[in-house]
């Protein structure tokens, strides 16, 4: 395929070697740039997961770390039917949420990309959903489909009828629903720009070829602009994936994870655990258990991602 | 089927019209902020009222200033923090064969994967056991953990995308490698280190659980605020909604003003062209 050809992508090769310093200055120098990055990282990353998986082990009395228990925490995890319960809602949650705000972020971004006028405006009006605080966001929804006063909830769900007296959050069936629509709401503007983005700088050659040829503009969109699209599209989609996984703020101020446990995420049942059951040791095994999932998803992601789409 | 004008006049609405959907709920919020009392609850809904400033005078008295002072000072210096470590390492990873530099790129992504509520734990018992809890060092210090790696991360595709021609040839004039960095690279990576820096402040700003849990009383940023106007009494919605419009104010100015710079550190180098 043509448009994949590529040699050394320009920038990534080294400096020519018309260089000053010694061979070991030359040596050390990239490793001198990256080293507090790497540092900082260990000390306020890896060490505090070190610990947390030393934790997991740990029987946990409140704050005091106590006797070695092994791997009773684990066990009490993966029988628990909460825990799984949270991973099938996070499931729900995610296979909705992510192929919606994706398939509706390549439309905004298609639309952005034609001819608009005050488009300077409209972009950061756009990504205001975005921009404001998760927390703020729950709010804001809380106040626009309250019980009976809110403004959607009563203009237009009780007007028409479709659902009456009951509060989208208090409701057991409809209670993720309503996160899903919050979510959507406000993650489809990023995906919307990010992908406007990626269109903005797409080449122009191979549109000008391909306008010659005579193709319609469905052929060009499939053959063309989405596999020049395809590494970005990994990128952000993997970014949306990891980010709607960990998913807390709205869904703790919108539902708290109820009613029940209706909207209990994998990250609404961690905070469970540790502030209303005191339970640090099945906390942090859960973190340690997601932690392995995710990371052997995201590794394998990223292998296919940069083989196939050089995406990264 | 449809002339090119009538489609262009289609694309425009549909854009506005997305963008009603984006700032209705956003300009309502704000409406709530200057409702009195006696009007916010009202049903049938109400929709024109004599605006009030009753609800500002409880956040001030709660000390709302403070809370955006504490916020501010958290958020900039995080983010220059991230800014002075990052770069260097950004700008590394992409010009030099580092030894394993993959691995070490996967390590940077995977901080970003386990889920803050659970990262929280080590945090707090560690920051308890050293005596940070509750303090600007410490919050600041959580906060290094996402926004360094998304910051170098980003800032990596900017500088592949940088030709490198330029510090070839000033190489080749006989600058020495720090003077290349400082003199070439630096200027010319400049909107990439404002677009991307900007979203770590952003985030920062933004968040909720590392400062709920880690700050204490004494570091209240912005966000920690709200659940104390959901009292046992009741939710205090106007004043939520004055929390909820200064929280967003300074993000809105700010990407308004970056905006080209932001859009471009979305796309993060990763559509070449």
């Amino acid at each position: 395929m043509g448009v994949f050809e590529k040699t050394i992508p320009p920038g990534y090769a080294p400096v020519s070697e018309a260089e000053v310093g010694s061979a070991r200055q030359r040596f050390w120098y990239p490793y001198v740039l990256i080293a507090p990055t790497m540092i900082t990282l260990v000390v306020v990353a890896l060490i505090p997961f070190i610990f947390t998986i030393y934790l997991s082990f740990h029987q946990m009395d409140f704050a005091q770390v106590g006797r070695f228990s092994g791997i009773t925490h684990y066990k009490v995890l993966l029988s628990n039917t909460a825990f799984w319960h949270s991973v099938w809602v996070t499931t729900i949650f995610i296979a909705i949420v992510v192929p919606i705000e994706f398939a509706l972020g390549l439309l905004g971004a298609l639309l952005l990309h034609q001819k608009i006028k005050f488009r300077k405006v409209v972009l950061p009006l756009l990504f205001v959903p975005t921009m404001m605080a998760p927390v703020v966001v729950a709010i804001l929804w809380k106040i626009m489909l309250a019980g009976s006063w809110g403004l959607l909830s009563y203009n237009i769900l009780e007007r028409l009828k479709i659902i009456s007296e009951i509060s989208v959050f208090g409701s057991k069936e409809l209670a993720l629903y309503g996160i899903i629509f919050v979510d959507i709401w406000e993650w489809t503007p990023f995906m919307a720009i990010a992908f406007f983005a990626g269109l903005q700088s797409l080449p122009m050659n191979p549109y000008r070829a391909a306008a010659v040829d005579g193709a319609t503009p469905l052929q060009i969109f499939f053959r063309l602009t989405l596999p020049l699209m395809a590494p970005l599209m990994a990128v952000i989609g993997l970014l949306r994936f990891i980010d709607a996984f960990r998913i807390f703020d709205t869904v703790f101020l919108l539902t708290s994870g109820g009613p029940g446990s209706a909207t209990e995420t994998v990250s609404i049942f961690t905070y469970k655990r540790v502030f209303n059951f005191w339970d640090m040791g099945v906390a942090t095994a859960t973190a340690v258990v997601i932690w392995i999932l995710f990371f052997i998803f995201c590794n394998v992601f990223y292998q296919i991602a940069q083989k196939k789409l050089k995406a990264f | 089927m449809f002339s090119e004008k009538q489609r262009q006049l289609t694309y425009n609405f549909l854009v506005w019209a997305y963008v009603l959907v984006a700032l209705f709920p956003v300009l309502w919020m704000v409406s709530m902020a200057f409702k009195p009392q006696n009007v916010m609850f009202s049903i049938p809904t109400v929709w024109f009222f004599w605006p009030t400033l009753g609800n500002f005078t409880y956040v001030l008295e709660q000390g709302f200033i403070r809370n955006i002072g504490t916020s501010l000072i958290v958020s900039c210096i995080s983010t220059v923090l991230v800014v002075i470590v990052g770069t260097p390492a950004a700008y590394a990873f992409a010009r030099f064969r580092i030894w394993r530099s993959n691995d070490l790129f996967l390590f940077i992504l995977a901080t970003r994967m386990a889920p803050p509520v659970a990262m929280v734990i080590p945090f707090y018992l560690i920051y308890a056991k050293v005596g940070i809890l509750g303090s600007y060092t410490g919050l600041i210090l959580a906060y290094l953990t996402f926004n360094l790696s998304f910051y170098v991360w980003v800032l990596r595709s900017f500088c592949r995308e940088t030709p490198i021609e330029l510090e070839e040839a000033a190489m080749a004039d006989g600058y020495s490698r720090w003077q290349v960095l400082v003199k070439i690279v630096l200027p010319l990576l400049r909107p990439g280190i404002i677009a991307t820096s900007v979203l770590c402040f952003i985030f920062t700003w933004n968040e909720f659980i590392y400062a709920f849990m880690l700050g204490g009383k004494k570091v209240e940023t912005i966000p920690t605020v709200i659940p104390h106007f959901i009292t046992a009494q009741g939710v205090r919605w106007g004043e939520l909604s004055i929390v909820g419009m200064v929280a967003l104010l300074p993000v809105l100015v700010v990407v308004f003003l970056l905006q080209r710079h932001i859009v471009r550190g979305l796309t993060m180098g990763a559509v070449k062209g």
